[in-house]
Order: C-alpha cells, then sequence, then structure tokens
C-alpha cells in the first residue's frame, strides 16, 4: 500500500497512536524527572545508607534492558499476586528506566557547581534540604536542559516498548504490527510512524534548545 | 552567657589531622569583641584549616571550639544557625552563580534568619551600596569583576549580621589592581568594630589593620604579637626568614 492509502484508511488510528505516544512520553518524563531528583537527592545526602540506595537504584535501572523490565512487570509480578492492567506495566517500566538516566545526568549537573558554593552555602547557615532546594538542584537543572532534552527523545522511543504487550489504544510502534497484519502496509506503515517519531524528537529537541539558552548559567 | 570579657572566637587544645599529617597542633586560640587578629604563616602552614574549623567546615579531632562561650554544636540545626552566626569570605568569592547579587544577598537572610524578603532587600541594598557594588545588583556573579564579586560576598556574610568574620585570603585570588578595594572595605569594617580573623599574605593591610598578628608554621602558633613589634621585631628565627622571604621579592 501506498502512503497516501495508507493514511486515508488509517489516518485516524495513526492520530491516535502519536496522541497515546505523546501522553505515554509525557508521563513516563514527568515521572521519572521527578523520580530523578528524589534519587539523587537521597545519592548527596548526608545519611549513607540512603546515599547507597539511591546508587543501587540507579544501577539497577540503568543497566536493565527495558523489554526485560516490562516482560518482568507483565509476567512475573502476577506470580506475587501484583497484577496492574497492560498500560500501567509499560508507565512504570518507561519511567523507572529513564530516572535513572534523570538521576545521573543532575549527578553530572551537581559536578560542575564546585565545592566552595557548597562551602558558601554551609558557612551561611543553610541546613541540608535548604542547600539542596536553592543552590543544589537549581544549579543541576539548568546546567542539565541539553542532556534532559536528550533523555526525554530517549523515553519517547523507550514507549515503543508498549508495543510488545496488547496495550490498548496502541502507541506508534504498535500501531504498525497493527496495521500490517491487517493490509501489506510495508516499510511504508513503518515510515509514517518514523516521520512521526523524528517530528516530535524535532520539536523536544528545539523547545530544549530554548530553554537552553533561557536558563543556562554564566560562569 | 555573653559576657563582656568572654572572648566571641576561643580555640582549646586544637588537634587536627588529615590522615597521618598533624595539622593543627595544640592550638589555642582567643578572639575578643571587636579585635582584628591576623594569620600569617608559609603555604601549607594550616591556615586555611584553622579558619575553617571555627565554623566547622572541617571537623576537629580534639580541643573545644566556643563561639561567645558556647561550645560549637557537632551537626543539624544547631550547628546552622551558629554557623549563620560567623561570616566566612573564601579566596574564591563563592558567589551562587545562578542568582543574581541580589538574590544572593537576600537566599540566606530570608531563609536561614526568616527576615521578610522587603526588609531583606532593603537591608541587601544599603549593605551593597557600603561595598560599592549596589550598581551591580541585578547582576550574576560572572558578569561582575573578581574585586566587585569578591566584595558582594563580603555584603553577602554581612548581611547575616554575623558576631565574626572569618577572612581566608580574600584577596589572593584577584588581579593586583583590584586587591585595594577589597582591602579598603575590610578596614572600614575593622574601624567599625567588626570581631575579625583574617588570613592573608598582604603585610602592609595586616599591619595598618590588625590588632595582633599570629604567625603559624607546620600547625603550630609560633609567635603572636601586636604588628608593630612583628614586623619590626620578630622573636622566633622561623618569623624572621618568613618575613624575609616575602619581603626578599
Ligand atoms: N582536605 C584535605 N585533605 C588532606 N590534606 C589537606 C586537606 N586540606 C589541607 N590539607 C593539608 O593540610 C596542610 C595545611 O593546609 P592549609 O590549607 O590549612 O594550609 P594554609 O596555611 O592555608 O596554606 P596556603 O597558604 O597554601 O593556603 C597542608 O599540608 C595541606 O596539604
Ligand atoms: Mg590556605
Amino acid at each position: 500500500m501506498s502512503i497516501s492509502a495508507l493514511l486515508s484508511q488509517y489516518g485516524d488510528r495513526y492520530l491516535q497512536a502519536l496522541f497515546t505516544t505523546w501522553k505515554l512520553t509525557a508521563f513516563s518524563f514527568l515521572g521519572a524527572f521527578l523520580i530523578g531528583i528524589l534519587v539523587t537527592v537521597l545519592r548527596v545526602c548526608p545519611v549513607k545508607p540512603l546515599r547507597s540506595f539511591g546508587d543501587f537504584y540507579v544501577q539497577i535501572f540503568r543497566n536493565i534492558p527495558g523489554a526485560a523490565l516490562l516482560i518482568l512487570l507483565v509476567y512475573a509480578l502476577p506470580y506475587l499476586k501484583v497484577l496492574f492492567p497492560y498500560d500501567v506495566c509499560v508507565l512504570i517500566a518507561t519511567t523507572l528506566i529513564p530516572s535513572a538516566f534523570c538521576s545521573e545526568h543532575l549527578m553530572s549537573g551537581i559536578n560542575t557547581i564546585g565545592v566552595g558554593q557548597i562551602e558558601a552555602a554551609r558557612a551561611l547557615g543553610l541546613t541540608f534540604f535548604q542547600m539542596i532546594r536553592r543552590v543544589i538542584i537549581p544549579q543541576a537543572l539548568r546546567s542539565t536542559v541539553l542532556p534532559m532534552t536528550n533523555l526525554m527523545v530517549a523515553t519517547m522511543l523507550t514507549t515503543s516498548l508498549a508495543s510488545q504487550v496488547p496495550m490498548r489504544p496502541m502507541e506508534l510502534t504498535g500501531i504498525v504490527s497493527y496495521i500490517n497484519t491487517r493490509s501489506a502496509g510495508g516499510v511504508a506503515a513503518f515510515a509514517i510512524s518514523a516521520v512521526l517519531y523524528c517530528a516530535t524528537g524535532l520539536v523536544i529537541g528545539f523547545a530544549g534548545a530554548l530553554i537552553d539558552r533561557k536558563v543556562r548559567i554564566l560562569r | 552567657m555573653s559576657q563582656e570579657n568572654t572572648p566571641v572566637i576561643e580555640l582549646r587544645h586544637v588537634n587536627k589531622h588529615f590522615g597521618s599529617l598533624h595539622v593543627l597542633k595544640d592550638i589555642s586560640l582567643q578572639v575578643k569583641k571587636g579585635e582584628v587578629v591576623v594569620i600569617i604563616g608559609p603555604s601549607g602552614s594550616g591556615k586555611s584549616t584553622l579558619c575553617r574549623t571555627i565554623n566547622r567546615l572541617e571537623t576537629i579531632d580534639s580541643g573545644d571550639i566556643l563561639i561567645d562561650g558556647v561550645k560549637i554544636p557537632e551537626e543539624g540545626k544547631e550547628l546552622a544557625s551558629l554557623r549563620s552566626q560567623i561570616g566566612m569570605v573564601f579566596q574564591s568569592f563563592n558567589l551562587f552563580a545562578h542568582m543574581t547579587i541580589l538574590d544572593n544577598m537576600t537566599l540566606a537572610p530570608v531563609d536561614v534568619l526568616k527576615i521578610k524578603r522587603k526588609e531583606a532587600r532593603e537591608e541587601a541594598m544599603r549593605l551593597l551600596e557600603r561595598v560599592g557594588v549596589a550598581d551591580q545588583a541585578h547582576k550574576v556573579p560572572a558578569q561582575l569583576s573578581g574585586g566587585q564579586q569578591q566584595r558582594a560576598a563580603i555584603a553577602r556574610a554581612l548581611a547575616m549580621h554575623p558576631k565574626a568574620m572569618l577572612f581566608d585570603e580574600p584577596t589572593s585570588a584577584l588581579d593586583p589592581e583590584m586587591i585595594g578595594e577589597v582591602l579598603n572595605v575590610m578596614s572600614e569594617l575593622a574601624a567599625d568594630g567588626m570581631t575579625m580573623l583574617i588570613v592573608t599574605h598582604e603585610m602592609n593591610f595586616a599591619r595598618r589593620v590588625a590588632d595582633r598578628v599570629i604567625f603559624m608554621d607546620g600547625g603550630v602558633i609560633v609567635e603572636e604579637a601586636d604588628p608593630e613589634t612583628f614586623f619590626s621585631s620578630p622573636k622566633t628565627e622561623r618569623a624572621k626568614l618568613f618575613l624575609n622571604s616575602i619581603t626578599a621579592h
């Protein structure tokens, strides 16, 4: 089938799939971002066991393949009498894995701050949490906009994991298999999704560059 | 607690090691209210370490450090609160890079002292005026010269109404033409009666401003005297050697 034939027959479904991908990406990235900040705070806090836990968390989710995590969530958890709907399983996998990378980015952002500013904050009488909230996290965030932008694109691509389980509605990768089992969409069916992924990635990249220019810290 | 003759800063038999290196050896020292004490000594003699133990940026192995007669707390909120009472100025300014000078000034007064933001801003502007960088208030640190940054850093410490100020080589990172402006601010502070402990290599400044000079070498206080006596007739051989080495070039 040609691209135009595919679009006229499945246009609505592609659109729905695009929105699903966007939704998954947005929720996963937001979750990854919040968890990533939390884990990073643990990793720099004065309590050793919490630091170790944070490091352990990152090592686990940075090194586990997304597909393996998803299979665990979908097929292994039920043995523990925990049964999540497919979309929740997908969302968990596509949140936890990027959260580890988010924390890694923030740690590298923190490393750019310089021990002098931390000492100045302590010398002024700021508590650990005041220092985290006012000095460390703001600077780490502002110096990692571009890596975070990349992370958001990577998160979007990770959401294609959803095609491995019968999640409804389908996202951009799932829709391709769906179409190809019904019509002979072939490469053209892939191409449409690919263009939609790329376009989204470009928009994210553009927005990221804009934000970066606005918030980057002069040093 | 704070009686007229209680020292603002007091160290009693303080010892500190970095691994096997004994950096502070049985240091005892008092700084009285309004006194300006200058610490000099060769590189590696423990001057910075001494300065930093006073607000516990470095821990000590034994001995006591008292602020206004009260032992410094080991950690937590009490330690943070004590630190807020001691101003510290670093060699490398250490202004918060992501904030304007004005926000640098108000952060701790608002968050730590719970002063209202508006009042904190007014006070900040007064202090910036006093150190001569009020016109830079809305810039970020990287837009200022080194001398301006250091003056702003001094103002930031003053905004906490500290009982004493610690200076660790405040002019060592500055281009020569900016050293004077920072030393002038410090001289004015001294004249206003601020209690100050200053590590510096600026001997003329020390001579002018200090009430007392402490000469350290190898982690020990080797000699302690009023500046006139110390600079014109040092008692110990080590102090003589040190003074010669810095005037030689
Ligand atoms: N964090 C640290 N870990 C290990 N050794 C340290 C540390 N900080 C300082 N030292 C060592 O302790 C000794 C005293 O250092 P300190 O910085 O107090 O000297 P200083 O008198 O301030 O010297 P300078 O004039 O060069 O600033 C030096 O030998 C230094 O190498
Ligand atoms: Mg030093």
